[in-house]
């Protein structure tokens, strides 16, 4: 993408659009009431038409403002996406593809023709005349075997749904005690009132396989709508408008003491859930799951007040990059992506400087100096480019540049000074430029006043790594560099699952787990002397935890094998026992245990003991060795 | 992750037919010619819904649903037959066996994915 | 090597603690509290001497056997045996560390007069990881650097007794 000039830059944005306009028009044609849809087009035209006026293509800017007017009001409701609509929306497609690439060739009386058109389109009179509706009273109650026999009463329930507005309640009457319940039976009855258009064949379609062993009791209602269900329509107006625009300041503190007593408030809820779990009352049940689901809502709610988007920290950048190259005579571009990614705010605090630091890196080190890069072929204007996204449970923030990339040789040279490479050891690419980050490391032949002095590159990694983080370096000679900064989403309250190895407990991460299966006695012992298993098909590395952890007990006769992931590669961690889920509030571990790879934290468990949570991406990478040196020796 | 269905029948042109359709729509499709081997395949888990003929050789439709109703891992599990019209006698029999549902045949395919969305969902 | 001398116009309010039948002191100012045996879970891979986690009070804190420090054997703990929760200063950052002990005798104060350099031979413990001895009923007791102590510890060197 070329840098230099904003109308090109604009001719290929309203490429993109137009096309994209294309296709949600011609989808419009087949699903018109698609909300989605109308959406898309709506906001390609208003993207189209805004760029234009500020890149000077005033006559597509005037042109496509009635486009976009006209679906302004479709969006609203006013008018509908009729088929003469859409067809005069493609021809006004055509014709502001002109405008922007041959502005000379087009044909003002053309184009003035299809505005005709679309006038013309807009008066039509709304071909769906309203309605008559209905309200019903349906009751209805399974048969007893109904689930187990395949039919799913939410599905019904949705497909009433789909015949118009539903108003659901449930007859929990006839629920037995839990000690009797028979989870595969239907105890649960049903009312619904519905307001509808369809028949009452039509109601009863959607029962059609259950019409004959079921309960079914309908009435009609008066014609008048029910009455109205207690005020949530206003309510979430009232919730969507606070929605838009209003924020108040709060200071740092006390969000950070919110998120304390929030945690302090899931390990009490953890404790109550395990006094509730032995107890036969059925009220104490009933209001222990209740305060577990109030917890994590407010737990939820607490983490989603402290993120904030990265494009706030993002922005401070380009008057960074922009002084930074004037001092050092470069001319670079920063182009940002993925403003909107939401991270934690200490997260945000934390990074700042170890993104100064690698963009400091790119701007002196990576991007040449432009009577370089001419040689080299490039355009003398280099670039660098931020970007963040999610990806999983991390998040992902890339700084790029297309300067030189990393020499090879001279780190391998250095590093072998430095006495961090014995000569003659293969080193991988990844590994390679990992030693970039190790202390006092520096290829710089001389020492500017932005950097050289080889301290940047560590203390990154030191800050990345208290982020229990991870840094992935790769550069093409002579094209550019990338580095990667993997950082886990949350840092105080996490989905974990609970898992005992031997004799003690330990907190995998939830969201970093794919599947469990479970390890028979016969896979083990058959599996002994390998280290794959063969799930479905695929080969997926794996460690047994009680040989990790050497707990010097024996095996399980129901191992399970939690099956986890870190970026692309997998291993399954063969545990004793899969005890359940845990609302695992994190505390760091001290100094005397930060060093310990596999361990990302402890926990405290409902019963007041101490659970060390596990470090997924260094088992990962255990697993991955522990493959290689398998293989090795094989 | 997409729904598995289990397309039980001993025409190999309605096997096609059915995966190519149930495909487009989204789901996975494992095949099956006959009762016994439809029942093999359902024994290895992950299928959320099956789709049989009843008239099949080496063991019958009927035959298949009530073995079907015995595996731990088929609790729940939508089964849809295919019937003609006119046998509504069928119809009972294979509800009693444990079906759930029904399709009338000939079929077209978009009949065929309504059925699915009503039993199964998306 | 000199050991730190404390203000001699100062005495030292300590708390006496009992390993494997040798006594020895902590300076109060970092005792926050003592506990009675609680559960403890075992940390893979930690070093022996500082294996442990438990929870004080919503915390998780590391526990330390001194027995295992100072290269004595390991033992059962009998009962008397109580856990002492100690804050110090890690290379400058104050952690909250558990230490086991066989017996928690008495907090005391060791009079000025009676602290003094470390004689370097017939010593039980390191002299490194001594601030200062003192005089108690008559005997020599050493008051432990226990920030020192730990801090060798989390950077690598392990600190022995003396021979």
């Amino acid at each position: 993408m070329s840098g230099n000039d904003p109308a090109q830059t604009y001719r290929q944005e309203a490429a993109d659009l137009l096309d994209q306009l294309e296709q949600a028009l011609l989808d419009l044609e087949h699903t018109p009431g698609d909300a989605d849809l109308i959406n898309t087009a709506f906001r390609a035209l208003h993207t189209i038409k805004g760029s234009g006026a500020m890149f000077g293509f005033d006559a597509v800017a005037a042109f496509t403002h009635h486009v976009e007017t006209a679906f302004d009001r479709v969006r609203k409701g006013e008018v509908a996406a009729s088929e003469p609509l859409i067809a005069v929306a493609l021809a006004a497609k055509d014709q502001i593809r002109r405008l922007i690439e041959r502005p000379d060739d087009v044909d003002g009386a053309e184009g003035a023709a299809i505005l005709d058109r679309l006038a013309a389109a807009l008066a039509a009179p709304a071909n769906t005349p309203p309605s008559a509706t209905t309200t019903w009273r349906l009751r209805f109650r399974l048969p007893r075997d109904a689930m187990a026999m395949g039919t799913n009463p939410l599905l019904l329930l949705d497909e009433l749904r789909s015949l118009g507005a539903c108003t659901v309640t449930a007859d929990t009457s006839a629920i037995p005690p839990l000690e009797m319940l028979d989870p595969t039976a239907c105890y649960v009855g049903w009312e619904v009132v519905l307001v509808t258009d369809q028949t009452r064949s039509a109601i009863e379609q959607v029962f059609l396989f259950v019409l004959d062993e079921m309960q079914l009791d309908i009435q009609q209602l008066s014609d008048r709508a029910p009455e109205a269900k207690p005020a949530a329509p206003p309510a979430h107006a009232d919730a969507a408008a606070a929605r838009t625009g209003s924020s108040i300041r709060v200071p740092a503190e006390r969000l950070d003491d919110l998120m304390d007593q929030v945690g302090e408030l899931v390990i009490a809820q953890s404790r109550l859930k395990q006094i509730a779990a032995s107890s036969r009352d059925i009220q104490v049940k009933a209001i222990a799951e209740e305060i577990e689901r109030l917890a994590l809502e407010l737990r939820d709610t607490t983490m989603g007040a402290r993120l904030v988007p990265i494009g706030q920290l993002f922005g401070r950048f380009r008057r960074l990059v922009h002084d930074l190259s004037h001092e050092l005579g470069k001319d670079i571009d920063l182009v940002l992506s993925g403003e909107d990614t939401e991270l934690d705010k200490t997260l945000i605090e934390r990074l700042a400087d170890p993104l100064i630091h690698l963009i400091r890196n790119a701007v002196d080190h990576g991007i040449e100096p432009p009577a370089q890069r001419e040689i080299a072929g490039k355009q003398g204007r280099g670039r660098i480019a931020l970007a963040a996204r999610h990806l999983g449970h991390e998040v992902l923030i890339s700084i790029g540049d297309d300067g030189g990339g990393l020499d090879r040789a001279l780190i391998r040279q250095r590093a072998e000074e430095q006495g961090l490479l014995a000569s003659g050891t293969y080193l991988g690419d990844g590994e390679l430029f990992q030693l970039i980050m190790q202390p006092g490391f520096s290829t710089a032949h001389e020492v500017t006043a932005v950097s050289g002095r080889g301290v940047g590159m560590d203390v990154v990694r030191r800050a990345i790594d208290s982020l229990r983080g991870n840094i992935d370096i790769a550069s093409q000679p002579g094209q550019g560099t990338e580095i990667t900064l993997r950082l886990p989403l949350t840092l105080a309250i996490i989905d974990g699952l609970l898992v005992r190895v031997g004799q003690g407990r330990y907190v995998i991460p939830l969201s970093a787990i794919e599947e469990c299966v479970e390890l028979s006695a016969e896979d083990d012992t058959r599996s002994r002397g390998h280290t794959f298993l063969n799930i479905r098909g695929s080969l997926v590395p794996f460690i047994r935890l009680r040989e990790v952890f050497a707990t010097g007990s024996e095996p399980d006769p129901f191992q399970k094998v939690v099956i986890v992931s870190a970026g692309e590669q997998r291993v399954g961690l063969v545990v004793d026992q899969v005890i359940g889920d845990h609302q695992t509030v994190i505390k760091s571990l001290s100094k005397l245990h930060a060093d310990l790879g596999a361990f990302s934290g402890a926990t405290i468990l409902g019963d007041g003991t101490v659970a060390l949570i596990l470090e997924v991406a260094h088992l990962v990478e255990h697993g991955q060795q522990h493959v290689d040196t398998r293989q090795a020796a094989e | 992750m997409s729904k598995t269905i289990l397309s039980v029948d001993d025409s190999a042109s309605i096997l096609q037919m059915v995966k190519l359709t149930l495909a487009g729509g989204g789901y996975s499709v494992v095949q099956a010619m006959n009762g016994a081997d439809g029942l093999a395949k359902a024994r290895g888990g992950g299928i959320d819904m099956v789709l049989t003929d009843l008239n099949m050789p080496v063991m019958n439709g009927l035959a298949m649903i009530r073995e079907l109703r015995k595996l731990p891992q088929c609790t729940g599990v939508p089964i849809i037959f295919l019937t003609t019209e006119s046998a509504a006698n069928m119809k009972q029999e294979a509800k009693a066996a444990g079906a759930t549902g029904w399709i009338t045949k000939p079929f077209r395919q978009d009949q065929l994915l309504a059925v699915v969305r009503k039993v199964l969902g998306a | 090597m000199t050991v730190m001398a404390h203000a001699n116009d100062q005495a030292l309010v300590v708390l006496v603690l009992e390993l494997q039948n040798e006594s020895f002191a902590i300076e109060t100012r970092h005792v926050h509290e003592i506990l009675d045996p609680v559960p403890i879970t075992t940390v893979p891979g930690a070093d022996h001497a500082v294996d442990g986690l438990i929870n004080v009070r919503g915390r998780v804190v590391p526990l330390a056997d001194l027995r295992l420090i100072f290269g004595m054997p390991a033992q059962e703990e009998g009962r008397d045996a109580r856990i002492v929760v100690i804050e110090v200063p890690i290379d400058g950052d104050p952690t909250t560390i558990g230490i086991r002990a066989d017996k928690v005798n008495e907090v005391t104060e060791l009079a000025a007069a009676s602290l003094e350099h470390t004689p370097r031979i017939g010593l039980r413990w390191d002299p490194e990881y001594i601030t200062c001895i003192g005089k108690r009923n008559g005997a020599f007791i050493a008051v432990l650097d226990m920030g020192r102590i730990f801090s060798r510890l989390v950077n690598g060197a392990q600190p022995a007794a003396a021979a």
